[in-house]
């Protein structure tokens, strides 16, 4: 059985690599030796490790995929030993391993076991990549696993996806593409930076040092008939059953284990956790560095005081914790009690619906969909504007449990893909010209496209009259949504939020607004627009570019003002000063209007009261929690400033906590800090993002707080908002919120103005931009003469220019963006 | 206390040694001319070691200020005063037990933005005779000490009768010939001479054995940077002046400087390469170190300086 030719010591590279080598690689020399045990036939196995000796916190041992070594998991080695022992193992015929002969995949899994059992005596942490990661599992199923990382893999081969195509390739042509030219080898090395291609080849440079390899690829199976068939099986049922923590570490510019096999392993263990990189690559742990990562999540995971991820019951069973028990009146509850009532629901530029149209065509289209396959936990991403189609997609989408994914198309071509990519979708909703761009720029492999429209190669939704269709019961915790924040304070992040969390913020929106449901509202805000028939309102649009708020004038507003009953908008800042501006002493009557968006200045809200003669609020909220105060006393003032955004809503928690220490105790009133809230609305986690969620999720006392990542403080009940944490200028004084050094100058000179930080953190200085056109430049002595007399602050220099503002509200301010550009200048080139 | 203060007939060394006078220490002056205080002086050249020795007996500290400024003086000359001016302030401030060197952040000035740095080394990157011999003399004084020691470094001193920074503005603006190097947007921390002196007694306070301040050198700044151009803005309507600041590109403020180190006919040319340097590229500092250590805080913001400067300036004299 085995090739005596190949012996390890007989090859002329030798067994291990060089010492230079190691170190030119960033490997220690020392980590490199060999490890000699027993396979099943009591044969003598020779592996090549890299071991980094000892560690108090545990061992880790990493199997690399095919066509690699030890060398992938370097950023591990490096980053996480001396606290924990690495040791990242070449298999059997790879890497600087012996060259034996074939192995099959329960053989490999056997050596791994064996291996363990033999090196390491305590408990351990397994990690994996590639084809390393069904060898994993079915070793963790026979050892004692602490805690288990995949990164782009593997269990099975699901179902609706095809082998990949590189791999299907490589197995036709095993014998040319891996062993006698080093094709396979070379094209993964392509898959990473040029850095690395040097080690990853090494080990592989001769035809005989590759036949491994192409007995691998020759391994994988794909269909039952083949031999390792049983023992992938057998991988995927030990995942689904393991009990110990479970990370997915991924790579979202995968060509072989792409987003589907990531679905895959996230429907077999609902409760691992997952970040996804949306730029990394196949080789994800060359990429990013996973170190870190890995180091952050395993101190949490396996810590005392971590609080458990949902349990698998909850996820999955039908009776669940306590936030399962009394389901609440379901988002679909106005639609179906309505489902007789002519009036209308929805009116916009691109045509009206009634409550009774919207009831039977999401029918209609939810039938559709269910024999198309989209089944309860299936994400469909929606990719249509604001208009009658995007009412009846959503609420067929929820009526056959599936979950909503709603990118913001204002974001550009390129992050609208990388936020479907990162949603995976089974199924995209949208209109010819957006499926032609996501079919064109490959948005999501593998998803089905449907439209309201006949299309080839498209399901058409309008589908034909069928028996009335019947929607499941949507329980509280199962998923409805994925949105995405805005990326104005950092990149977008997919926000999870479940059928439970929507129920609670359409009744606290009933709340807040009063509702009648004879009225209907307006906004300027695209994505709020399902809301309306969720909450039993009417909506109307009015007819602009969603994605231009700053189009909104005057006469857009009361033309769609005056179509229906409305008495209700919901302006963004850019929006309602665009409405003031042009209204020209005209009026424009409604009952309410909400102002969302901070930072709203209080002249503002003063403008919009005079247009409107109605109450204006603005309340405090954001993507993932919306809202959270009631926004009622907006011109109410504080020494310290800010926004006033009324009183938390009953059942939202608001708590104020000094900067930088989450943990620590609540700030008395007037004491400023960073603002953590929760509330039964608040979102469910950030998708695939373990790190953002575990630095923003925060218990105390047993609740879940979200970090807002916002400073404000609260006075007799009300919550004033001081601008962003990251924004705060961090001076040799202390820290001083930008939102309090801007607002008294602002006031004084009657222009927008933005303080930046220029210098290190804690020991940086303050300085002034005021808003100008054209470039920056150092303001005019006598403006900054007044502008440093408005504030007790030190102002180190008072400049002049145009200020930075986002792309989706147009009005806040890229502060950060600023301080670079400022920093830049004072530093004198 | 008994102490010598070196160069006491310059703005600052004038204004500490009266401040140590009006706190109740004895002073004596040591300087070549009269130091326009009525305090007890000594006259003589800082390279004569042992006239600095002679003065110095009997005396508990020494205060070292005495420094030939001028940037194009000669070699020979900046190496006499500098450097071994230094080396025998050093060896009176032994014999006396306490001392107490001034140095200058432009001993660290390494060409490039300090934004909100500390004390860095002593380094050579300063191109004029002036910032070397001061870098040399800094070295030997931080590298050997007998007696608790303290280099203090104030960054650009300026106050009411100010011949440096103020003086040469004023001057140079009635000739019409003040420039800035690119639009004087780079931020520039200043010291207010009030500031600077106490800061230095502060430091003679801590000249103690065992005390976390010697033997290293402290950066002391009035902790308020302004853009240049504020600042000469500030400092010619302090002085009545309607003239406004011109602005030169930077680089080519930079090669003026250098051809006139070079070739200007005269003692003070218009700029030198190393101000020019100095003037477009931001220097400030992160004070919390020095004022925690030295137990010292700057009184006198930009804004109070510059009322301050322009009351003196019309006050009759």
């Amino acid at each position: 059985m085995a090739r005596p030719s190949n012996g390890p010591r007989s090859d002329e590279f030798g067994a291990s690599p060089s010492p230079d080598q190691l170190r030119r690689w960033g490997l220690e020399p020392s980590w490199s030796r060999r490890v000699t045990f027993e396979d099943a036939h009591g044969s003598r196995l020779s592996w090549h490790v890299l071991d980094t000796g000892s560690g108090p916190l545990g061992t880790i041992v990493c199997v690399h995929g095919n066509p690699s070594w030890g060398y992938l998991w370097r950023d591990v080695l490096r980053n996480l030993s001396p606290g924990w022992r690495v040791i990242a193992v070449d298999q059997t015929g790879m890497g600087y391993s012996d060259r034996p002969g074939p192995r099959r995949l329960d053989e490999r899994v056997d050596e791994l076991v064996r291996f363990c059992r033999q090196e390491v005596n305590d408990p351990l942490v397994l990690v994996a990549h590639d084809w390393g990661g069904p060898i994993a599992v079915g070793a963790a199923g026979a050892l004692e696993t602490r805690a288990l990382i995949l990164t782009n893999t593997a269990v099975a081969k699901p179902d609706d996806v095809p082998v990949p195509p590189l791999i299907a390739l490589a197995r036709k042509l095993t014998a040319f593409s891996c062993e006698r030219t080093p094709l396979f080898v070379d094209g993964a090395a392509a898959m990473t930076a040029q850095v690395h291609r040097e080690a990853l080849r090494a080990p592989y440079r001769r035809a005989s040092r590759r036949r491994a390899i192409a007995d691998f690829v020759a391994d994988i199976p794909v269909r039952a008939s083949d031999p390792s068939w049983a023992a992938l099986e057998k991988s995927a049922s030990t995942f689904a059953a393991l009990e110990c923590p479970i990370l997915l570490l991924w790579g979202g510019r995968d060509p072989v284990f792409h987003d589907r096999f990531l679905r895959d392993l996230r429907r077999r263990a609902p409760q691992a956790h997952v970040e996804r990189f949306a730029k990394a690559g196949h080789y994800v742990c060359l990429d990013v560095p996973i170190g870190t990562v890995i180091g952050n999540w395993l101190e949490e995971a396996l810590s005392e005081r971590s609080t458990p991820a949902p349990s698998r019951r909850l996820l999955l069973g039908d009776a669940g914790g306590s936030s399962n028990a009394t389901p609440l009146r379901s988002v679909l509850a106005s639609v179906q009690e309505r489902s007789g009532d002519s009036s209308l629901v929805y009116e916009g530029p691109d045509g009206t619906i009634t409550w009774r149209d919207l009831a039977t065509r999401s029918s209609l289209a939810a039938a559709v969909l269910r024999r198309h396959g989209v089944a309860a936990g299936d994400r469909v991403s929606l990719l249509i504007g604001p208009s009658v189609d995007l009412l009846v997609a959503t609420f067929a989408i929820w009526k056959v449990g599936g979950v909503i994914v709603v990118a913001d198309a204002s974001a550009g071509a390129v992050r609208l893909r990388r936020l479907v990519r990162g949603a995976a979708p089974s199924h995209i909703i949208g209109t010819p010209a957006t499926l032609a761009a996501a079919r064109l720029g490959r948005f999501s492999p593998g998803a089905r496209l449907a439209a309201f429209a006949s299309l080839p190669g498209v399901t058409d939704l309008r589908g034909p009259v069928e028996a009335a269709f019947v929607a499941p019961v949507l329980r509280n915790a199962a998923l409805a949504a994925v949105v995405h924040t805005s990326g104005a304070t950092g990149p977008a992040k997919p926000v999870r939020y479940t059928h439970g969390a929507l129920a609670a913020q359409r009744d606290v929106l009933a709340h807040l607004w009063n509702i009648d449901t004879n009225e209907a509202f307006t906004t300027s805000f695209g994505p709020f627009m399902p809301l309306a028939p969720v909450i039993g309102m009417g909506f109307v649009r009015p007819d602009f570019d969603v994605n231009r708020p700053s189009e909104l004038d005057f006469d857009t507003l009361s033309s769609a003002v005056a179509k229906g009953p409305v008495t209700t908008a919901w302006l963004s800042p850019a929006s309602a000063r665009v409405v003031a501006t042009t209204s020209h002493g005209r009026r424009l009557l409604l009952r309410l209007v909400m102002l969302a968006g901070a930072p709203v200045p209080r002249s503002l809200v003063q403008q919009i009261q005079d247009v409107t003669q109605g109450e204006v609020r603005t309340p405090y909220g954001m993507t993932e929690c919306l809202p959270v105060t009631d926004g009622t006393n907006p011109l109410a003032n504080f020494a310290l400033g800010g926004t006033a955004t009324g009183r938390p809503l009953p059942g939202a928690l608001v708590a104020v906590v000094a900067l930088d220490d989450p943990r620590g105790p609540v700030l008395d009133d007037g004491a400023w800090g960073e603002i953590l809230i929760s509330a039964p609305w608040m979102f469910d986690g950030y998708d695939a993002k373990w790190s953002a969620d575990s630095t923003t999720t925060i218990y105390r006392e047993g609740v879940r707080f979200h970090r807002t990542g916002d400073v404000g403080y609260l006075c007799d009940g009300n919550l004033f908002q001081l601008g962003r944490a990251q924004h705060v200028l961090r001076t040799a004084c202390g820290p001083l919120a930008s939102v309090a050094v801007e607002e008294p100058v602002a006031d004084a000179l009657r222009r927008p103005v933005a303080a930046v930080a220029v210098g290190p953190p804690g020991s940086s200085v303050v300085a002034l931009v005021i808003s100008d056109q054209g470039k920056l430049r150092l303001a005019p002595a006598s403006f900054a003469k007044a502008a440093r007399a408005a504030t007790p602050h030190q102002i180190a220099a008072v400049l002049v220019g145009r200020l930075p503002t986002d792309r989706r509200h147009q009005s806040k301010v890229d502060r950060t963006g600023l301080a670079e550009s400022v920093s830049r200048f004072l530093a004198g080139r | 206390m008994k102490v010598v203060v070196t160069g006491a007939s310059s703005l600052l060394g004038r204004t500490v040694a009266l401040a140590l006078a009006e706190r109740g220490d004895s002073v004596t002056c040591f300087q070549r001319s009269a130091s326009g205080t009525e305090l007890a002086e000594v006259r003589g050249d800082i390279r004569d070691g042992a006239a600095l020795l002679a003065a110095a007996a009997g005396h508990d500290a020494l205060i070292h200020l005495a420094a030939l400024v001028a940037p194009r003086a000669a070699w020979s000359d900046a190496y006499g005063v500098n450097v071994t001016g230094t080396v025998n302030a050093q060896r009176a401030g032994e014999l006396c037990g306490r001392f107490v060197h001034i140095s200058s952040p432009s001993v660290a000035f390494k060409n490039v933005p300090a934004v909100g740095v500390g004390a860095e080394p002593a380094c050579y990157a300063g191109r004029d005779v002036y910032t070397r011999s001061k870098a040399i003399a800094e070295q030997l004084v931080l590298i050997d000490n007998d007696v608790p020691t303290i280099v203090v470094r104030p960054h650009l001193v300026w106050g009411p009768g100010d011949t440096q920074l103020v003086g040469r503005i004023v001057a140079r603006a009635k000739q019409h010939r003040l420039a800035v190097p690119g639009h004087g947007r780079a931020l520039i921390d200043t010291t207010y001479v009030d500031d600077a002196a106490r800061a230095i007694i502060a430091a003679l306070d801590h000249a103690v054995p065992g005390d976390e301040a010697c033997g290293k050198a402290w950066v002391v700044t009035g902790a308020d940077p302004r853009p240049v151009a504020d600042l000469m803005n500030g400092i010619l309507l302090a002085a009545g002046l309607r003239a406004s600041v011109r602005s030169v590109p930077a680089p080519v403020a930079a090669f003026a400087g250098r051809l006139a180190q070079s070739f200007w006919p005269g003692s003070e040319p218009p700029i030198t390469h190393f101000a020019a340097r100095q003037l477009s590229v931001a220097h400030w500092f992160d004070q919390r170190e020095t004022q925690r250590v030295l137990d010292w805080t700057p009184r006198v913001s930009v804004d109070e300086g510059l009322a301050r400067l322009a009351a003196w300036f019309r006050a009759p004299r």
